[in-house]
């Protein structure tokens, strides 16, 4: 399904960075993913939206083998994860995790947070390591907090930690599980500006979210997912204007979405098409 | 009746060379309890099976057994079985040491289980190692978590340290007995000893208040 429209996409022109090609995930007697097939082109920042439970963070987390999965493959830049020869360690490096619930180091301040995974995984020298990570905060805006625990940090500042800490290993994809479910809705703004900011750069993206408002201004393309499928995937103006699926309707229509046009110039947090729910996974 | 203290004061220093050696045999046991109790725990969250239980079973036997039956154990039947033969301090530390470790063993695991999966996973999708994972981030905080359990077993360790007097260890317990059966002053050696005991064990129990207070968890 992805070879026709993948050459309209945004990169379709080379190899996907990331396939998922009939991905099964079972717990137990529990189906969580019934066969996920999609692909991330390089450059492009793909939303998985869909209701809670429907197996968008149980994807995510099998892109980088933090999850076995029981059938089907996951390609990273033509590396099979799923091959015994496959080093899965060097090529999680190559993918940076945002985490819902952050998963700073509470132990270390916010510059080891960001410095050890280039300390830790990639044996830089202490000074060279840290002046990244220090760049890197200043890049999110949060250069005064270096010294700080993530404690004494609120959430939405933690989450641009978390960012900067993935970052620091220079990934090739960046990889957000509902990077804004867990915040305060005055702090969502800040770290959505950052991914956006991201995306501008033309970082290559997979997110989880709830956020349709960001999903529809940045994404370049959006699946959708429900009960473990993907029930509908195309680039946001099919997905939010003319869902060719009912059930990507009801889905909308459920978080009060009816179809804004495309030209919208708001914040780019709109309370409205917002939902807070728990986490899915 | 007539208290007589000399018989406390002429051997003062047999008493305190009696209550340097229960200190050393404390410091020496927790000193090697501690990677003990460290390498169990791990094997125990070993993802193999036989490894697993191996080190379960070790834990449980030194659970479950009193620590004076693990002293004499060693004590009688390492010798008398397997032809090792340890000096009386040797014997006593080892015999604490296993027992201590196994106590230990649960503290590590607890706290390493009371870290979250999160943080796993935060630190393997960064690329780490799983051996990485835990020294860098799991075992910091899970340390942090244990250290007052830590403490308290630091404490009791301090005080059964006195079993060994059993095998002729010349801690405090044994010499102060030794004393009372020499002088017959038993009112003045024991109170002697209780005193130099809690002398000791007092701040040390105070310490590890202190510890309880200022590491309560915070994140």
């Amino acid at each position: 399904m992805s070879g026709d429209n993948g050459r309209a996409r945004v990169g379709g022109a080379a190899a996907p960075i990331l396939a998922f090609d009939g991905v099964v995930k079972r717990y137990g007697a529990i189906e969580a993913l019934s066969g996920i097939t999609f692909q991330v082109n390089r450059g492009e920042v793909v939303c998985l939206i869909g209701p809670s439970g429907s197996g968008k963070s149980t994807l995510l987390r099998c892109a980088n083998a933090l999850e076995t999965i029981e059938g089907g493959r996951v390609v990273f830049d033509g590396i099979d994860l799923q091959d015994k020869e496959s080093d899965v360690r060097k090529l999680r490096q190559r993918m940076g995790m945002v985490f819902q619930n952050f998963e700073l180091f509470p132990h270390l301040t916010v510059l080891r947070n960001v410095a050890i995974g280039p300390l830790t995984v990639l044996g830089m020298a202490r000074a060279a390591g840290e002046s990244r990570a220090a760049e890197l905060l200043r890049k999110v805006g949060l250069a005064d907090k270096a010294a700080q625990h993530p404690a004494a940090l609120s959430g939405g500042q933690q989450q641009r930690v978390a960012i900067a800490r993935a970052l620091a290993m220079q990934p090739d994809v960046m990889l957000f599980d509902e990077p804004t479910s867990a915040l305060d809705p005055e702090t969502v703004g800040e770290v959505l500006s950052v991914m956006k900011a991201l995306a501008d750069e033309g970082m290559t993206m997979v997110v989880v979210t709830h956020e349709m408002d960001f999903a529809k201004r940045v994404a370049d393309w959006v699946v959708v997912f429900d009960r473990g499928l993907v029930i509908e995937q195309g680039p946001p103006r099919q997905i939010f204007e003319q869902p060719t699926v009912p059930r990507t309707r009801e889905f909308l229509s459920h978080l009060g979405w009816h179809g804004e046009g495309l030209t919208g110039t708001g914040p780019l947090v709109d309370r409205s098409a917002r939902i807070r729910e728990a986490p899915d996974s | 009746m007539t208290l007589d203290w000399s018989s406390v004061w002429d051997n003062r220093d047999r008493l305190l060379a009696g209550a340097r050696m229960t200190v050393m045999l404390t410091a020496a046991t927790m000193a090697l309890a501690l990677p003990g109790g460290l390498a169990l725990a791990l094997l125990r969250l070993s993802p193999y099976r036989a490894v697993r239980g191996a080190a379960t079973g070790v834990v449980e036997f030194f659970r479950a057994t009193p620590l004076i039956l693990q002293i004499y154990w060693v004590f009688y039947v390492m010798p008398a079985a397997f032809d090792v033969r340890l000096s009386e301090f040797g014997t006593a530390l080892l015999g604490l040491t296993l027992n201590v470790s196994s106590f230990n063993s649960e503290t590590f695991r607890a706290g390493i289980l009371s870290i979250r999966t999160g943080q796993w996973n935060a630190g393997l999708a960064l690329g780490m190692t799983k051996f990485q994972v835990l020294r860098k981030i799991v075992l910091p905080q899970a340390v942090t978590r244990v250290l007052p359990a830590l403490a308290s077993t630091w404490v009791s360790l301090f005080k059964d340290t006195s079993l060994v007097s059993i095998i002729a260890v010349a801690d405090l317990s044994y010499v102060a007995l030794k004393i009372r059966s020499e002088t017959y002053r038993i009112l003045e050696v024991l109170t002697a000893m209780a005193a130099l005991y809690c002398i000791m064990g007092y701040p040390q129990a105070k310490l590890a208040d202190w510890v309880h207070r200022k590491l309560k968890v915070t994140e």
